[in-house]
């Protein structure tokens, strides 16, 4: 291949694409929705990633205590709580305080919460921190134990629920790429096909003077690649704003759900968008060439 | 060197299209194969260029064993070959002079060498002032020689062509049988498969008859029966 020049396999590649105008256009398109559908799985099971680890780190437990109870009774509880092996912080939130918390998290909306300052529904509780996760079933235990607790909320139920609902979406995420991945390659195959159809002679010609496999070939599966590529950077932009919108209309949930930055990803979401776009172009050149290029 | 020995071919669906073909065409030979459609000429063709692979027997071309010819090897086997059609398959967007050094780059000969071998081969075919026309700007005839230019671009010790004045008037017939002697003049071995009769008559060189699959017969300055 040495006389080769790549310049000439490149612009075969172009001349293919521009030739075969609406079919690569169909190929892109199609090869483009299938990168978004893919790359937005892949954001959700990151950020699903992100907010276990944060589950994970806060190591949290809620203590709610028994409604109108007596302040010694509450100093007792909260002396019979760090007594419990495994506690690290134990922070004190009143009903006051509680109601001033949801006030808060509600943004526009706190002043719903207003007549309930009066008569406040809420108890006191306690924001307890373990150390080893390890001993959550015993400090929970423990803690059940004591009098004047009435219910105890810790993260483990959440993190179990969003590992769940992960591995659901990971689930559907595999059967999806599957079906997405056949999709875009019986487009490209059938767009390369054409491409090739359109060169039959000169495939012919170029067989019987001896042009090898790879000669003929190249210009097809750099063609499969272009197209792999253009789809990639496509499906990148629209992820791009995709992603800003959806940070954006999640804003309100800031401080339950974290949303990665863009700008965390974006390396991830382009370098998986253009080696899933490539590869499926250049296997879709591929298989649509093994007829055409047989000696 | 050409040579069939045994040489058997059938089809998958069953048709024996050679049954025992034996032939042996020397080195600068020139060589008329005729017969009538469906005779095998075809699938001669088409096991020379090792299109087809031999279902017994051998064909040993220029020292190439093609019933032992890997896949790979195949394009390699084929510089040695120049082949012409009878429907000249040129690039009708390319000029003639593309048309030519096309192929010397399909097989990676460097520039320089086919900027210095294009304008050498379309003088020998009498088409030194066409190397800018395109295919429809030229005649039949022009088109063949086109083409001849084409199967000499990587100098292949044998040309084999198929059915060349097929579609050319019988004056332009008359130059391209004229050009394939005069190449054959410069030592390179010729096949023509035809089945004009007046031609093979007119130049009276080795005729090779297939019939059914076999050769029925091999006569030097043959007619065409």
């Amino acid at each position: 291949m040495k006389h080769y020049k790549p310049t000439y396999f490149v612009g075969q590649a172009f001349a293919g694409i521009w030739r075969n105008g609406v079919m690569s256009f169909a190929s892109i398109a199609v090869l483009m929705s299938c990168l978004v559908v893919l790359g937005s799985f892949a954001l959700l099971v990151v950020n699903i990633n992100a907010n276990l680890d944060d589950l994970g780190l806060m190591n949290d437990i809620m203590v709610f205590l028994d409604y109108d109870m007596e302040e010694d009774a509450i100093v007792n509880v909260e002396r019979q709580i760090k007594s419990i092996p495994g506690i690290g912080d134990v922070e004190r939130i009143t009903a006051d305080e509680g109601m001033h918390s949801l006030m808060d998290k509600a943004g526009d909306n706190g002043s719903l919460y207003e007549p309930y300052l009066e008569d406040n529904p809420l108890s006191d509780s306690f924001r307890i921190t373990y150390v080893d996760g390890s001993k959550l079933i015993d400090i929970e235990y423990n803690l059940n134990q004591i009098e004047g607790v009435r219910k105890i909320n810790d993260q483990r139920d959440l993190a179990l629920k969003v590992q769940s609902l992960k591995n659901g979406v990971m689930l559907i995420f595999s059967w999806f790429l599957i079906v997405l991945f056949i999709v875009s390659i019986f487009v490209i195959i059938n767009t390369v096909k054409l491409s090739v159809y359109s060169r039959k002679t000169e495939i012919i010609i170029m067989r019987y003077v001896g042009a090898t496999g790879l000669f003929i070939s190249l210009p097809f599966i750099i063609e499969g690649a272009i197209i792999g590529l253009i789809s990639s950077v496509i499906a990148y932009i629209v992820e791009y704003f995709l992603y800003g919108y959806i940070q954006s209309s999640l804003v309100n949930l800031a401080g339950i759900v974290r949303i990665l930055p863009m700008s965390e990803v974006a390396p991830l979401v382009l370098i998986g968008f253009i080696g899933v776009g490539v590869v499926t172009g250049i296997i879709g050149s591929t298989i649509s060439l093994s007829k055409y290029t047989r000696e | 060197m050409i040579e069939f020995k045994n040489v058997v071919k059938t089809y998958k669906n069953g048709t024996v299209a050679l049954n025992g073909v034996n032939l042996h065409i020397d080195d600068g030979e020139f060589v008329f194969l005729v017969g009538q459609s469906g005779a095998g000429k075809t699938t001669i063709m088409k096991l020379l260029l090792r299109e087809e692979k031999v279902t017994s027997g051998k064909i040993i071309v220029d020292g190439t064993d093609l019933s032992r010819l890997s896949s790979f090897r195949v394009p390699y086997y084929r510089r040695k070959l120049g082949v012409v059609f009878q429907d000249f398959r040129l690039f009708p967007k390319k000029t003639v002079y593309e048309n030519v050094a096309f192929v010397m780059h399909a097989v990676g000969v460097p520039s320089k060498k086919i900027h210095k071998r294009v304008p050498a081969l379309l003088k020998t075919v009498d088409l030194g002032d066409k190397a800018s026309c395109k295919p429809d700007e030229l005649s039949g005839g022009e088109q063949q020689r086109v083409a001849l230019a084409r199967a000499l671009s990587n100098n292949p010790n044998i040309i084999i062509a198929d059915e060349p004045t097929g579609n050319i008037d019988p004056k332009m017939s008359l130059e391209i049988m004229n050009l394939l002697v005069k190449i054959n003049k410069l030592g390179k071995t010729v096949l023509v498969v035809t089945h004009e009769k007046s031609l093979v008559d007119y130049y009276q060189q080795r005729v090779i008859t297939i019939d059914h699959g076999l050769v029925s017969e091999d006569r030097v300055g043959g007619m065409f029966e």
